[in-house]
């Protein structure tokens, strides 16, 4: 063995130990956890007609903040992650506001959600982790103390059917043992990269960040499955040892199974259902799962009458209402989408007779006027020499002129800058034109569909040239940013205010950005400031 | 002086050609891409390569591709961009090397025949040639308190001239100002941005450039 190589399996090994530590802590962090959830959700309802019901909120979020942050420094210390949850929700200050900020605070529900699953499937699985390690450690260890064990009516210990009564009888714990110890070793990789992927989702600061891929997905459905697995393997095992008997671990399998159903059902949706009926498809799946799961319950106990006939009618009729709701929402959707057709397409007709206009009056008539002082100067050129250089350098000056406008114009279809180097140069070389004092922030890690990036473009280029023209401002600030899957376009500028929202710029715009199923806002006060935003979807 | 061009549109390509034979310039070879642009220079070496920005196969940026691949493999050759538009994005890219031998001016300017022979020529013995349009861009640039609000808008004028590249007799032709005048200007610009005094003019005007882009 080289230094190297042992120095990597001791680093694995104490890894692993690590994980289980982390693991294990779910059982002191559990029953905390159970208290401080139940406290606040006894509480809160308890006085929720009552306004003591806002310092309920807030105490309560703090318990659950601080409960999170503790957590989170466990895993920090163990899993090598970094999180600091949250303590207090943003948000406007005041006393109801606080607790509607509570509320509608995401990160808040995130880390009581985490606190649940670590008081359930956390602690079960810290059980059977630990169960499967110590009981193949002591089967592993049969030879050396099989003889003088003494439990109950008979002297030696059993292996499932066996009573362990023989040396060569208890060399069989051996194997079992290194089998049973290596499952405990190799599952907890797969337990760490899934902690870490739950820790991360639930108890990061920022709101759900970016959504995950579909290969993170598939890798927490597959941790999911395996840790059902080994809690499975872990107490069926157990059950084999500690002698047959009845089938108790069948409740485990069925209360567990519940929730990967779902899960698994869920990721399915996902994956094969387009986003629109999504919601609908996952609400059936959960409704279905939650279907077999009574039914279940309803074989292994009993088996008299059939009760499960009212949760499951219960479920099929939530399903039905919101598959009534959805569709209803779907006319409505369709007559939106119909209503932003037309305004785009009619955008799309005003801005080319716009061009067509600009190109009449300008361009051409400009050439025409060219080629009149070029036939004049050759007519000339034989008897007034003096007057045809006069009419040529004229011709030239023109063709300045025709093409500087040609120039501006190509520019407000599509400046090519834009293609070339994307938004923020883009953005960056119109307050380059402007002689107002723009800042241009531009915080897009990658760069968005090409649609939209004209789109949120033409934002900046309309609000600006706004700002310059009808509020008299001076200086403009430019942000654009992505944020969950949205680019958000913000233009504040220092200037009158009082814009009209309905008037021929800003109303393009809006049907613009409407095209692309995207909001557009403009507050814009008498006396300003004015703010412009505008959020386009931009997933990848 | 023996000049190689890069533009796609024959048109154009074989208009150029004419204009510089006419007026006492070696074009050695007229291309239409940016690969065979870096293929032809290498082979020929010329002292000025005259480079559109929108070439084959995507006319985007090729133009500027194909110029920075030249500074660096054939650095004795001048680059001159000519183009519909001047983006001071591409301008800081290329001048950011900071040597000369270098030119970006909007097509326009050709019609100005004088004054675009004047810019190759200047660019093939290691000058700049900047459009006026880049200059303005690059100076409106300024932070709120730029030492450029110190100078005169006399000297703003004749810095921005010094900026597109021209000499101090050319920018006191261009002003209708004796050269004498012009220097003094010159040297009360260099010394309210704290720049070194410097005779040669090239150098001058990098440093001018290499100011006025770090205080963008």
């Amino acid at each position: 063995l080289s230094g190297a190589t042992a120095a990597g399996i001791i680093r694995s090994v104490i890894g692993k130990l690590r994980t289980l530590v982390f693991l294990l802590a779910a059982v002191l962090v559990g029953p905390v956890a159970l208290a401080v959830l139940i406290a606040g959700w006894v509480v809160v309802p308890v006085v929720a007609i009552t306004p003591l019901v806002i310092p309920a909120l807030v105490g309560f979020r703090y318990a659950v903040g601080g409960l999170a942050r503790m957590d989170g420094g466990i895993a920090n210390g163990l899993l090598g992650t970094s999180l600091t949850p949250p303590l207090r929700s943003p948000g406007r200050r005041g006393f109801w506001r606080s607790g509607l900020n509570v509320l509608s605070d995401g990160a808040f529900w995130r880390q009581q959600a985490y606190l649940v699953l670590r008081l359930t499937v956390g602690f079960a699985v810290a059980v059977a982790e630990f169960s499967l390690l110590a009981s193949s450690l002591g089967v592993l260890m049969l030879p050396i103390w099989y003889r003088w064990s003494d439990t109950g009516s008979s002297p030696f210990p059993r292996l499932g059917a066996w009573h362990v009564d023989t040396l060569g009888r208890a060399l069989i714990g051996i194997p079992v043992g290194i089998i049973g110890l290596a499952i405990g070793l190799l599952v907890l990789g797969p337990l760490a990269a899934g902690s870490r992927r739950l820790v991360g989702a639930l108890l990061t600061g920022v709101e759900a960040g970016r959504e995950p891929t579909l290969r993170q997905r598939r890798a927490s459905l597959e941790a999911h499955a395996a840790t059902y697995a080994v809690v499975t393997l872990a107490l069926t095992l157990i059950w084999a040892l500690t002698g047959h008997g009845y089938f108790w671990p069948e409740w485990t399998l069925i209360v567990l199974g519940l929730p990967l159903a779902v899960h698994a059902l869920a990721e399915l949706a996902v994956e094969r259902v387009p986003p629109a009926r999504r919601a609908l498809a996952v609400h059936a799946a959960a409704a279905f799962s939650a279907s077999v799961f009574f039914t279940l319950i309803w074989a292994v106990t009993s088996r008299g009458y059939f009760w499960p006939v009212w949760p499951i009618l219960g479920l099929a009729l939530s399903v039905a209402v919101h598959a009534i709701m959805e569709f209803g929402r779907r006319g409505r959707r369709i007559t939106e989408l119909e209503e932003t057709r037309a305004g785009a397409l009619e955008q799309q007709e005003t801005e080319l007779e716009r061009i067509e206009r600009d190109l009449h009056d300008g361009a051409q008539a400009r050439l025409v006027a060219l080629g009149m002082s070029l036939g004049m100067a050759e007519q000339k050129l034989a008897t007034d020499p003096v007057a045809a250089q006069e009419l040529l350098a004229e011709a030239r000056r023109g063709t300045h002129e025709a093409l500087d406008e040609l120039r501006t114009l190509a520019r407000g279809i599509r400046p090519p800058v834009l293609a070339d180097r994307g938004l923020a140069a883009a953005i960056a070389a119109l307050g380059d034109r402007t002689p107002l004092q723009v800042s241009v922030a531009v915080a897009v890690p990658r760069r968005p569909p090409r649609a939209i990036e004209t789109a949120a473009y033409f934002v900046a280029a309309e609000a600006l040239a706004n700002a310059g023209k009808h509020a008299h401002a001076t200086r403009v600030d430019i942000a654009v940013r992505e944020s969950v899957g949205r680019l958000v376009v913000e233009i504040v500028d220092d200037g009158v205010g009082g814009a009209d929202a309905s008037g021929n710029g800003l109303r393009g715009l809006a049907r613009r950005v409407e095209a692309f199923d995207g909001a557009f806002e403009v507050a814009s006060p008498d006396g300003g400031p004015t703010t412009i935003r505008a959020v386009l979807p931009c997933a990848s | 002086v023996r000049v190689v061009i890069a533009e796609d549109l024959a048109l154009l390509r074989d208009g150029l050609t004419r204009l510089l034979r006419d007026n006492g310039f070696d074009v050695v070879a007229a291309v239409a891409d940016g690969d065979a642009l870096v293929t032809s220079v290498l082979l020929e070496r010329p002292q000025v390569a005259i480079v559109d920005i929108r070439l084959p196969p995507t006319f985007r940026d090729e133009g500027v591709r194909a110029a920075l691949t030249l500074r660096e493999r054939a650095p004795e050759t001048g680059v001159l961009i000519v183009s519909q538009y001047v983006e001071h994005a591409y301008a800081s890219e290329l001048l950011a090397d900071g040597r000369g031998g270098l030119g970006y001016l909007l097509k326009d300017r050709i019609m100005d025949v004088d004054d675009f022979v004047g810019a190759v020529q200047r660019v093939g013995d290691g000058g700049t040639a900047l459009d006026a349009e880049v200059v303005a861009q690059l100076l409106s640039r300024r932070r709120a308190d730029s030492p450029l609000d110190a100078l005169s808008p006399r000297e703003l004028e004749v810095l921005g001239l010094m900026a597109e590249g021209r000499s101090n007799g050319a920018i006191a032709s261009r002003l209708v100002l004796t050269v004498g005048a012009v220097e003094k200007h010159v040297a009360s610009i260099l010394g309210k941005l704290h720049l070194p005094p410097s005779s040669e003019d090239h150098r001058r005007v990098l440093a001018v450039l290499a100011y006025l882009r770090d205080s963008a």
